[in-house]
């Protein structure tokens, strides 16, 4: 098939097209406004670097040293909760493959919001938890830290986010070839060895994209901590949000989010660099 | 193969993890029939007071209205570019293929958050006024990524003779692509417009920074949510969890069968 430049065009063009101006171009607005500053309420275009030295002081060190943080632990559990599902799916049920399949994608098309929403009913004093420990006697009164703190936030970032870290790592433990195994139970690996040195190299690229899909999202969360976090729990997803409300701050705002596109680039960049099979490559 | 002894853990553990993805979902429900107004559990009596109230709200009427012309307009205008995207990439791609993909799905790796103040900044710096629209292009750019990447995926077992074979019988271009494509990719067209219309309709952050004084559907449970939690809060997340349950399994049957069908 011969096609013309006008059908390869409308194609390719018209999506691309959609993606510069309201992605690219916004982007680099918003490197620009980075450099720009404020004055009496009005947005001043002249160069000034004052946005990122501002970034520099303690106070919003500290919220992007908490945020990373935080982020950490989500993937850190993800990933350890969340592996042993994949690897079951992937390699150890037949029969109700796709229904389990289909159960934990599931979730993912409820809104974020909602599930969580769902985390304050649960996690309050006159929540789930609570009333339930209490009802039994374990406790006296409710648990306070339970909600609006780093627990409250991490818990429900894990149940929103594992999902997606789950499914690439199937995809990649579903695709090892089982002679590969078996070449290792001859050679007399153990169950033990087995995984170490043959299952868990070959599904570090799931490892890594899986990862990365709880980790961005966590970085940028604005909605889970704004509703579950503590006033001592503030992640820069609010800081950043509340730069363009009221306090109309654009270039401030725009370049608190360049400095965390940059932590995120970074992340990425690194992980899929190491994030390749290795061993038997 | 060897009797399985971790089999069974691993079972186990699937099942609680299942439990602890879907327990908080039927929480939300189980307090929407709650007859007292106060969140508190266990929950007392069984009432559907707080739906019928929800039908009589009319601020939500036309939040909900909003939401579905904001979503009706990303799902037309996303998944046409991203069936378009795919296929172009597909058959004109070549060895720009693997790049051109990797762009389009650039929007999935960046926070929603950055997605919206993004735009806040261009509309703000060419005076745009807020309204449904700039809410509307950047539902695209988020639903976008997800289309090409079904349409992509289902393309993946097409069989590119069949559209040769078209070509040597005389049909144009667009006469291949309606007649021999887009039947093929009839299951991901519907799974991708079924998930651009669940993203869009649930979406909050977006719409918060793009959005004029228009109300959609998640941005009132956003603020009742921050200013003061009613019980009706709870109907309508109810609601949504059905809606957003019903959409993905029609969307994934719609790609199963098509599936079977293909491998037959």
């Amino acid at each position: 098939m011969r096609p013309t430049i006008g059908t390869v065009l409308s194609f390719l063009a018209a999506p691309k097209l959609w993606l510069f101006v309201f992605f690219v171009l916004p982007m680099m607005t918003m490197v620009l406004y980075s450099f720009w500053r404020v004055a009496d309420y009005q947005i001043v275009a002249d160069f000034t670097l004052r946005n990122y030295e501002k970034i520099g002081g303690n106070l919003y060190v500290g919220v992007f040293l908490r945020t990373i943080r935080i982020s950490i632990y989500v993937t850190v559990l993800s990933l350890l909760i969340g592996y042993p599902v994949a690897y079951f799916l992937a390699r150890k049920v037949r029969r109700f493959k796709l229904t389990l399949l289909l159960l934990v994608i599931l979730p993912l098309w409820t809104s974020y919001l909602v599930r969580t929403y769902a985390w304050m009913l649960i996690l309050g004093t006159q929540g789930v938890i609570n009333q339930s420990l209490m009802a039994v006697g374990l406790i006296e009164e409710p648990i306070s830290w339970l909600l609006y703190s780093d627990f409250a936030v991490t818990i429900a970032l894990v149940h929103i986010y594992m999902p997606y870290l789950i499914l690439p790592l199937y995809a990649v433990l579903e695709k090892i070839n089982p002679s590969i195994l078996e070449a290792a139970w001859d050679l007399g690996g153990g169950r033990i060895r087995t995984f170490l040195s043959v299952i868990l190299p070959l599904s570090l690229p799931g490892i890594a994209t899986g990862c990365l899909f709880v980790f961005i999202p966590s970085m940028g969360a604005f909605v889970t901590p704004e509703l579950l976090g503590g006033t001592r729990s503030i992640m820069i997803g609010s800081i950043i949000a509340q730069q363009f409300g009221v306090a109309y701050e654009y270039p401030f705002g725009s370049a608190l989010a360049l400095v965390l596109m940059g932590i995120i680039f970074a992340t990425a960049a690194i992980s899929l660099r190491y994030g390749k099979p290795k061993g038997l490559a | 193969m060897r009797r399985d002894p971790v089999k069974p853990f691993l079972a186990a553990w699937t099942v609680l993890v299942l439990l602890f993805l879907f327990a908080p979902l039927f929480v939300v429900a189980l307090f929407s029939f709650n007859e007292s107004a106060i969140s508190r559990f266990p929950i007392r009596g069984f009432t559907l007071a707080w739906y019928q109230k929800l039908f009589a709200n009319t601020a939500l009427h036309e939040a909900l209205w909003n939401s579905l012309i904001v979503a009706i307009a990303t799902v037309a205008i996303s998944t046409a570019l991203g069936i378009g995207a795919a296929v172009g990439i597909h058959r004109y791609g070549g060895r720009y293929g693997g790049a051109l993909r990797s762009f389009s799905l650039t929007p999935m790796m960046v926070p929603r958050l950055i997605i919206g103040i993004a735009l806040l900044t261009f509309y703000n710096l060419f005076q745009t006024n807020l309204s449904l629209l700039t809410v509307i292009a950047g539902h695209v750019v988020m639903t976008l990524p997800y289309v090409i990447l079904i349409a992509s995926a289902r393309l993946v077992g097409f069989d590119k003779s069949m559209e040769e074979a078209a070509w040597d019988l005389g049909a144009g271009t667009f006469t291949i692509f309606r007649e021999v494509t887009l039947p093929f990719l009839k299951p991901a067209v519907i799974a991708a417009a079924l998930m651009s219309f669940t993203l869009s309709f649930d979406e909050v952050v977006v719409t918060f920074f793009t959005t004029g004084n228009d109300n959609t559907l998640p941005m009132m449970i956003w603020s009742m949510l921050r200013f003061g939690i009613t019980p009706e809060v709870n109907s309508i997340a109810t609601l949504t969890i059905v809606a957003s349950g019903a959409f993905a399994l029609v969307a994934e049957m719609s790609l199963r069968r098509a599936q079977v069908g293909s491998t037959r």
